[in-house]
């Protein structure tokens, strides 16, 4: 068997042993071992003087003094903390008397709720069970549609891992090469213009149909503008301050993006302290949650860069760069496959092995079609959001079902996000048609 | 008897995972320092980049057998969590012995030899002329990897005692995520109420 076949029998071996379940950073590594030793076998040299267990060790050093993943923890520590600093509620109900002219005011509060909470925290599963629990009673009980309720707090939630900053673009940088920075600067235009679209939905249903969201009696709203005022500085603004002086600081070049996750994590302490939310039980909590989360994504690294770089050694990349290139795609059409590929490995797999493990197949082909890495990442970032809510691993619509009244169906909330999909789908192809959407912003800062 | 055994091993990585998720505490305030030392004081410490990496390098890496442990590391789980607890405990067995333990045990061998050599010579980054030491920190490969093997080791009989009884064994808990922390309370609930 020549080696570019061999690794082709890797990389099927491999996505085979994924679907078995067993922990795919370990899979990833043995397989990355065990092939790289007959890949660089030498007749007569001594088992453990293979180049394998030199990279093995040099790969994995590499990942742990890499400077773009040292931002990982920091976010996810930023993250815990806000998410247990009791910020939610008072969020979620300030916007919502803040925004009651507003046909739909509660989903729209929802989703505003969601989509700053989100991005401060990061994790997805954190938001929308806690929105699922304060903010889909609320609305059940006000008489909005299932539906529309549900695809709310689901597509809101997971915003997060698309609006800046958040810890999936840090993990395509470290992927791809690409700065952080910039990436971080060419999908905020699009993250905003899709929870746009999402706000800009559900006026428009209410709009047109105000039985789905029909409004709070008055008596329930009727807060006085000063009341309001103080309710949003209470709670919007600390968290909207917090997450802005974070993203300006890495956007202006005034700090890397570790150094303003360590200051948003600074910040996330204070900010449960204001909220008489710290205490040494929660401290802990947030760092032993830190640990077991950054683990779990750095060693899927190590893994993973074991397994590619014996890969490409065998000759597998270039083997799919030729058969890639033998389908005689253009731009276009190359841009609909790979998006396409990437849209249904979101259907069984999470994010953070897509882009650790799957992504990386792509990139080498970026130049021959002429598209640029960054651009490729905001796509790429903005079809996951998908992966979030399409069955079966539609963990968004887990949270929710996990936690919502019983005679709420799963397929109900599925139907919810449908309308939500077909929005980020809507983004893309608008990222395609207008690539200033992603550009203009990094060229304002950074030039061309 | 053996139950005991199984669960000191989990307390072992725990602890050992608990006291390394404190640099995650050292570095927020550490880097903040060094950012307030810069504009503030206008005087950048030396130390500071290199101090990062090696805390987070140091976080992740001895995490690894904690996150096995509390089965946090990622898996594509969508067939398997469909099996029945004996069918999945076989698999796992089988796989523990070809997708575990060659990695593994390569990672403590080659992570031994590259963490000597650089012992040898006592090394230090090249990024600053504070000359910071960085030999513990390739010191800590062989490390982890020996924790993975011990964690293995229990997940490995874990699953020989499922295969005999048709259960998944305890394992230890500590904290949870917040979302499993509550849709766990909701379950109960729902439980109850449907009790009464």
């Amino acid at each position: 068997m020549s080696n570019p076949e061999l690794a082709l029998v890797m990389l099927s071996a491999f996505i085979f042993i994924i679907l078995l379940g067993f922990p795919i950073a370990f899979t990833l590594m043995a397989m990355g071992v065990m092939f790289g030793y007959y890949a660089y076998f030498v007749p007569g040299q001594e088992f453990f003087d293979s180049r394998v267990f030199y990279l093995l060790s040099q790969n994995t050093f590499s990942i742990m003094n890499n400077d773009v993943l040292t931002a990982v923890p920091l976010f996810l520590f930023m993250g815990y903390m806000i998410e247990r600093s009791n910020i939610l509620d008072r969020l979620f109900y300030s916007l919502q008397v803040a925004l009651r002219a507003i046909p739909g005011a509660m989903a729209v509060a929802a989703l505003i709720t969601c989509a700053l909470f989100a991005t401060a925290t990061g994790i997805v599963g954190a938001v929308v069970t806690l929105m699922g629990l304060l903010a889909f009673p609320a609305m059940l009980k006000a008489g909005y549609d299932q539906k529309l309720a549900a695809g709310v707090i689901c597509a809101g939630g997971t915003l997060g891992i698309l609006i800046p900053p958040s810890i999936m673009l840090i993990v395509y940088g470290a992927t791809s090469a690409v700065s952080v920075v910039k990436l971080y600067a060419a999908a905020i235009v699009p993250g905003f213009l899709l929870a746009g679209l999402y706000v800009v939905y559900v006026i428009v249903r209410a709009t047109i149909n105000p039985k789905l969201a029909p409004k709070l009696p008055k008596e329930e709203t009727d807060v006085p503008w000063v009341r309001v005022i103080m309710l949003l500085a209470q709670a919007f603004v600390p968290l909207a301050v917090l997450i802005l002086s974070v993203l300006g600081a890495i956007l202006f070049g005034l700090a890397t993006p570790s150094e303003a996750a360590a200051i948003g994590a600074l910040g996330a302490m204070v900010l449960a302290i204001v909220y008489r939310a710290f205490s040494w039980v929660r401290l802990k909590e947030a760092v032993f949650l830190t640990a077991r989360t950054s683990a779990m994504v750095c060693w899927l690294f190590v893994g993973s860069w074991t397994f590619s770089s014996v890969f490409s050694y065998l000759g597998g990349e270039g083997l799919i760069k030729n058969f890639v290139l033998s389908m005689n795609l253009n731009t276009t059409t190359f841009l609909l496959l790979s998006q396409a590929i990437i849209f249904l490995l979101g259907w069984p797999l999470e994010w953070s092995e897509i882009i650790i493990i799957f992504v990386p197949i792509f990139l080498p082909l970026l130049p021959h079609f002429g598209v640029d890495p960054m651009f490729f990442g905001v796509l790429v970032a903005l079809n996951l959001q998908t992966s979030f809510l399409t069955p079966p691993m539609a963990m968004s619509a887990y949270y929710l079902k996990g936690i919502a009244p019983k005679f709420v169906l799963l397929w109900t909330i599925f139907k919810g996000c449908f309308p939500f999909l077909g929005m980020v789908f809507v983004t893309m192809f608008l990222v395609y048609v207008f690539p200033q959407l992603v550009y203009w912003l990094p060229n304002v800062f950074y030039g061309n | 008897m053996l139950q005991k055994f199984l669960i000191n091993i989990d307390r072992f990585s725990m602890a050992v995972g608990h006291a390394f998720a404190w640099c995650i505490l050292i570095l927020t305030l550490g880097t903040s320092y060094e950012v307030f030392m810069r504009y503030v004081l206008n005087n950048p410490t030396s130390w500071a980049f290199d101090m990062s990496y090696i805390l987070y390098g140091g976080l992740f890496i001895m995490s690894g057998a904690y996150a096995l442990s509390r089965n946090a590391h990622v898996r594509g789980d969508v067939l398997f969590r469909l099996l029945r607890p004996r069918v999945q405990a076989t698999i796992e067995l089988v796989l523990y012995f070809i997708f575990f333990y060659p990695g593994v045990t390569a990672l403590i061998i080659a992570g031994y030899g590259y963490a000597h050599d650089s012992f040898g010579y006592r090394e230090v980054s090249v990024n600053s002329p504070a000359g910071v030491p960085i030999w513990q920190l390739k010191a800590l490969i062989p490390l982890a990897g020996t924790m993975l093997f011990i964690q293995g080791i229990a997940q490995v009989i874990r699953c020989i005692l499922c295969i005999q009884t048709g259960r998944w064994p305890r394992q230890l808990h500590d904290v949870e995520e917040l979302e499993s922390v509550i849709q766990h309370e909701h379950e109960k609930q729902a439980a109850g109420e449907g009790a009464q």
